[in-house]
């Protein structure tokens, strides 16, 4: 049955689920308000049923909660408590929050069904997830109130250790500032325009809870845009000067402020937050230890700001950026085989590369304890020597034969020559002063 | 994600008895021999690798992957079993990396097949690698150190990778049964100490290799529980090339990896240099890069079964970079690569792009044919990383615009200012840790707080708020005073700055006041200087507990700017009588009771009244219209001696003379109360019936605190009443 003309909160819930993939993808939360009177619809399709199969599904038609986004689940029920408590309706709705992982609520009316109550209803819907994030932003002594909207979401870092949601703090302090070239695209938990609000006397912020007259509020605006605000100053310089601000949002987590443009003309004050920890980016290093620029010896973006203290470079190399010998592929080792002999063509002038090549070869074998390959190979560079052209430099043979003499003792994988960080070096000989090496 | 999940510690325990110095009975042909020179030269015998080299080189290329894409927390001990058991490093950071690994092992080298096999098992390296599972490592200490009386929340879990040549699936079982009744031994072990931990979970993945051509003895078996802390899984597989792709299957598996393919990548050809070809590169990463893939269930994202990988790749199409501009990317994951094929020339050519710098963006491939960026791939300091770009829509579409908000109709901010002020408070970082005098240890966060701090005193954030910072000839002071400490040299300059305003004060040199909102010409030359002096003096006393040098600075200043007397006169009295008692009270504090000196109550006096005057300023340039307060004759200040020896100000001779005998006289003698307080030398008898708090002229005695309307004073007694009132106003 396809109609839609009964009760099926199943696909109602699958409809949204899609609806929400397609226009936002998997990673936006997402408020779902579910408008119902309670009623849980009867037969196929009935609430009731689909909770009863819910564990009999394919993955083709998997029951649509958990949400496959970050999500709240709010039903409003146009029923109050006792009305809902008569039958099992509030405690198959209350499935449907405990199948989204918990996250969200059972709204009921409060007496008789009116537009007073469902009004007041939905006012505490308004208060529980609608309310915005009030913080102050500041930078020493400039400080500015704002909005940050959408309102941060808790974040859980490990579940196991520190079960604790963390929530960012109301004071937004900026730590300092870096080029965007250095910060770099980094990966962030979310994002959120910071709206610079103006107070009223009391200290509560213009425009909160209920709205005042138009016209008011407007006049109220106005007043508050010909006042200078730090939001806006940073902004601009932001924008200009193509840096971002980083923000401590509380005890080992930052994120940080840059100018977003909508548009050519429109652009405005955003917030991303960093994953928690106390070293969110890699190339930045651990946050606590980023300290002003004056404290250096010397200013490390240079006098002519022509270099950077950024990326950090990490301890270790990783295996792409550090030449490691891999011959799980025949060609691996064919490569490194074909290296050595190309430059064992051209010795006396590669000999460094010569024996660079032959080195790595050597110390992959003895840790692979690959020894046939040392014979092999001090057999092939033997051969090499017999196969020389009567042109060649006579330091060419004098090199192959040691290198294979070499290799053979290394082969034994017994000697002192089968130590790894031992080395094989050029022969010294008559000629190899002559030998200029040409890299 | 848990961070003491089973991939933080991994054991690799490898067989070294005499069997496994085997060969795999795969060959490998070596001796390539280049055409045109191969005439008559038979190539060399093609060798094959041993078991042992295999299994060796198999689990290096796993912790290869493992290492580049988690260099950090995820940890290997690898262990060798034959007569006995030898561990090859230890959990320590340091230890973690391909060459340690590599060189140890080259100081076990390969098995020697004539060793007596019955003294040899792999049960020795079993029962270390059970022993090291219970070792703590730095990251659990570090975290149970944190986690203080929630310690026991710091979980420890492992797996044991045992490659072996087993004789049969008994032979299996009797290796899970010691396994199991060892981490039984040594979970009691650990409940009694310290430094170790209970095993709570332990996954054992034991590899039968052989070799190529024979039969297997020994049959898979999936993943089983054998205890509540133990599971066993066996794979049987044939040595040479099957093992690696065993490996590797499995590496992904364990730490959650997914694998990218990035596709038409442009090349140029080694032998044709203007030609090029396209080729493709896989890289694996963290799955969570594919988790928009995976959760919108789009496997139609061009994804293909490979052969020999366990899992699809999915492919990105490569966008050649065409500018290097740098943009800040909405960027949601970024996750270290590793190139599942490192060394070959295609991966080599991405990585080494990569590595220098540039940038490719990644398109996804789309069945609608439409085209998305959905993937970045960047280095940052030598590592390379695949960020995931959001490529739905996003829930701030069309904001208003800054300029519509808050403060947005303002046009004159100092845009340029705020840019260099950020340049200066740039992060650097700093490794090696600092300590501070009290020897505690320096953080540098809170250091560069501690700057902006300092930086942002006085910032004023509007052209037309500031004089001072719209003038050349004052940068070379503001740039230095706003520094926690200053050189000797920073304080000459300060001081050659204030000299050269109070010449050009003296030149009548015009200043960049702002005139916006003014009617007419708004205010005259002396009023502009009065403005800036103000302006400057605020400055400089924003940072004047900073240090003694700073100090010396603003009594330059003092001693140089011009101040109409008339003025000054007018804010203390209305000031006075509000900051009196607290300030007496300080004065006494600071420089204790024996002693006061009028010299530090004056300063703070001032700075109070640097701030009046510059609201003063705003509303004057506001309503340059405005009259004038009446009092306008000048005063001789007696209260007040600024320093003789740097006046260099407008001063005429009287005044710095009759200063001087003034000061010189006070310190000799205790001034008498009622000349203290005299207008043109007559003193007001009963003054306590006209104020309202009889304390107060008691408690501040002293020249400092005289009630202001009876300062000695050559104004006319109108003018005296009307500053009673304007007295009484300001102490309402």
């Amino acid at each position: 049955m396809d109609d839609y003309d009964k009760t099926c909160l199943e696909s109602a819930l699958v409809g949204v689920c899609n609806i929400v993939q397609q226009e936002w993808g998997g990673a936006i939360p997402c408020q779902v308000v579910l408008v119902t009177d309670g009623c849980l619809g009867i037969g196929r399709g009935s609430l009731r049923h689909s909770l009863a199969t819910q564990n009999q599904r394919s993955e083709s038609n998997r029951f649509p909660l958990p949400f496959p986004f970050p999500s709240k689940l709010y039903v409003m029920c146009m029923a109050n408590l006792e009305e809902l408590q008569s039958t099992d309706s509030l405690e198959c709705l209350e499935r449907l929050i405990d199948l989204n992982n918990g996250e969200g609520q059972i709204f009921t009316i409060d007496g008789p069904l009116c537009l007073k109550n469902v009004q007041s209803m939905f006012g505490k819907l308004i208060d529980l997830a609608y309310t915005p994030f009030h913080a102050v932003l500041k930078c020493g002594h400039l400080t500015a109130d704002v909005q940050v909207f959408p309102r941060p979401e808790p974040f859980v870092i490990d579940e196991e250790i520190d079960p604790i949601p963390k929530v960012i703090n109301t004071d937004l302090e900026i730590v300092g500032f870096i080029d965007i070239a250095d910060i770099s695209s980094p990966p962030v938990l979310s994002r959120h325009l910071v709206l610079p609000i103006a107070l009223n006397k009391e200290g509560d912020e213009v425009g909160t809870g209920i709205t005042d007259d138009n016209e008011d509020e407007n006049s109220a605006n106005q007043i508050a845009g010909k006042i200078p605000n730090f939001c806006v100053l940073l902004h601009g310089s932001l924008k200009v000067e193509g840096m971002v601000a980083i923000v401590q949002l509380g005890p080992e987590w930052h994120g940080m402020l840059y100018s977003q443009a909508d548009s050519k003309k429109k652009s405005n004050l955003m917030m991303s937050l960093f994953e928690p920890g106390p070293e969110p980016l890699p190339w930045l290093g651990k946050m606590a230890q980023l300290g002003p620029i004056s404290d250096a010896k010397e200013n490390p973006y240079g006098e002519d700001d022509n270099k950077s203290p950024f990326p950090l470079q990490p301890k270790n190399k990783r295996s792409y950026a550090q030449n490691v010998t891999v011959w799980i592929k025949p060609s691996g080792l064919q490569t490194d085989v074909q290296k050595i002999l190309r430059n064992a063509r051209k010795l006396p002038e590669k000999t460094q590369t010569f024996y660079k090549e032959l080195n790595r070869l050597r110390k992959a074998a003895l840790a692979f304890g690959f020894l046939d390959l040392l014979k092999g190979v001090a057999d092939m560079l033997e051969r090499e020597c017999t196969l020389l052209p009567d042109t060649a430099h006579p330091d060419a043979a004098f090199q192959l034969t040691h290198a294979a003499q070499q290799l053979k003792l290394a082969s034994t994988g017994t000697s002192e020559y089968a130590a790894y960080d031992h080395n094989i070096t050029p022969l010294h000989t008559d000629f190899s002063g002559s030998s200029t090496e040409r890299m | 994600m848990k961070i003491f999940s089973e991939s933080h510690k991994t054991v690799f325990v490898v067989d070294h008895c005499p069997y496994m110095a085997e060969s795999c009975r795969q060959h490998v042909e070596f001796d390539m021999l280049v055409k045109n020179r191969t005439q008559g030269i038979i190539p060399l015998a093609p060798i094959s690798k041993s078991l042992w080299t295999c299994s060796v080189e198999s689990s290096m290329e796993y912790c290869r992957i493992m290492y580049d894409i988690f260099p950090f927390r995820k940890l290997v001990n690898f262990i060798v079993s034959d007569s006995g058991a030898h561990v090859l490093n230890s959990w320590t950071q340091e230890d973690q990396n391909l060459q340690e690994l590599m060189a140890a092992l080259a100081t076990v080298g390969p098995p020697n097949p004539r060793a007596d096999p019955e003294c040899c098992s792999v049960l020795h390296g079993l029962v270390a690698a059970v022993e090291t599972l219970c070792k703590i490592t730095e990251y659990q200490h570090e975290a149970r150190t944190l986690l203080m009386e929630n310690a026991e929340r710091v979980g420890n879990r492992g797996r044991i990778i045992c490659i072996t040549n087993a004789k049969s699936d008994s032979h299996v079982r009797m290796l899970e049964d010691c396994v199991q009744e060892t981490i039984h031994e040594h979970n009691k072990l650990a409940a009694n100490s310290d430094h170790l931990m209970q095993i709570q979970k332990c996954e054992l993945v034991l590899i039968h290799t052989y070799p190529v051509g024979e039969d297997s003895l020994v049959s898979d078996r999936p993943k089983k529980e054998l205890s509540p802390v133990l599971t066993s899984e066996v794979h049987s597989v044939r040595a040479g090339r099957h093992l690696a792709t065993k490996l590797n299957v499995l590496v992904q598996q364990h730490f959650d990896l997914a694998s990218t393919t990035i596709t038409n990548i442009p090349m140029k050809e080694e032998q044709h240099a203007n030609t090029s070809a396209n080729y493709d590169v896989e890289l694996l990463h963290h799955k969570d890069a594919h988790v928009d893939f995976l959760r919108s269930g789009d496997t139609h994202s061009g994804g293909s079964s490979r052969e020999g990988s366990f899992k699809e790749t999915v492919t990105l199409k490569w966008c050649t970079p065409r500018t290097n501009s740098i943009e800040l990317h909405y960027c949601t994951g970024a996750y270290r690569i590793s190139p599942v094929d490192v060394n070959s020339r295609p991966s080599s050519c991405l990585t080494n792009f990569l590595l220098n710098g540039r940038s490719v963006l990644l398109e996804q491939p789309r069945k609608s044919g439409s085209k998305v960026i959905s993937h970045m791939l960047s280095s940052h300091g030598g590592e390379i990383f695949l960020h995931v770009l959001s490529s739905s829509r996003s829930i701030l579409e069309d904001p208003p615009s800054i300029s519509e908000g808050c403060g947005g109709r303002v046009t004159d901010y100092r845009i340029t200012d705020f840019g260099e002020f950020m340049r200066e408070n740039r992060l650097t970082p700093f490794l090696d840790p600092r300590y501070k005098i009290d020897a505690s240890l320096e953080i540098p966060l809170e250091r560069a707080k501690d700057q902006l701090e300092k930086h942002t005193r006085y910032w004023p954030m509007i052209i037309s708020q500031t004089t001072i910072f719209n003038m050349q000839a004052v940068v070379p002071l503001a740039s230095v005073i706003v520094k926690e400490s200053l050189t000797e040299e920073d304080v000459l300059n300060c001081q050659k700055t204030i000299y050269n305003l109070v010449d050009m004060e003296r030149k009548n040199d015009p200043l960049p006041i702002s005139t916006v909102g003014t009617r007419g010409k708004g205010p005259k030359r002396d009023e502009q200087y009065r403005i800036m002096w103000n302006e400057l003096e605020t400055l400089v006393r924003a940072h004047v507990s900073n240090s003694e040098k700073h100090q010396r600075v603003l009594e330059c200043l003092m001693a140089c700017r011009s101040k109409p007397p008339e003025e000054e006169e007018r804010k203390k009295r209305g000031r006075k009588r509000e900051d009196r008692e607290d300030k007496a009270e300080q004065a006494v504090k600071e420089h204790g009771p024996e002693k006061p000196r009028p010299d530090s109550d004056r300063l703070k006096g001032i700075l109070e009244r640097g701030k009046e005057d510059l609201a003063e300023a705003e509303v004057i340039k506001d309503s340059p219209d405005s009259p004038e307060p009446p009092n306008k004759k000048p005063l001789v200040e007696m209260d007040e001696p600024p320093h003789m020896e740097k006046s260099k100000g407008p001063m005429s001779l009287l005044s710095l003379w009759s200063n001087r005998i003034n000061t010189a006289n006070s310190r000799k003698h205790q001034e008498f109360a009622g000349r203290l307080n005299s207008v043109n030398n007559r003193a007001e008898l009963y003054q306590h019936l006209k104020e309202e708090n009889g304390e107060e002229v008691g408690l501040t005695g002293g020249p400092r605190t005289s009630i202001p309307f009876l300062k000695c004073s050559h104004s006319p007694v109108v003018n005296r009443m009307e500053t009673t009132e304007n007295g009484k106003a300001s102490r309402q």
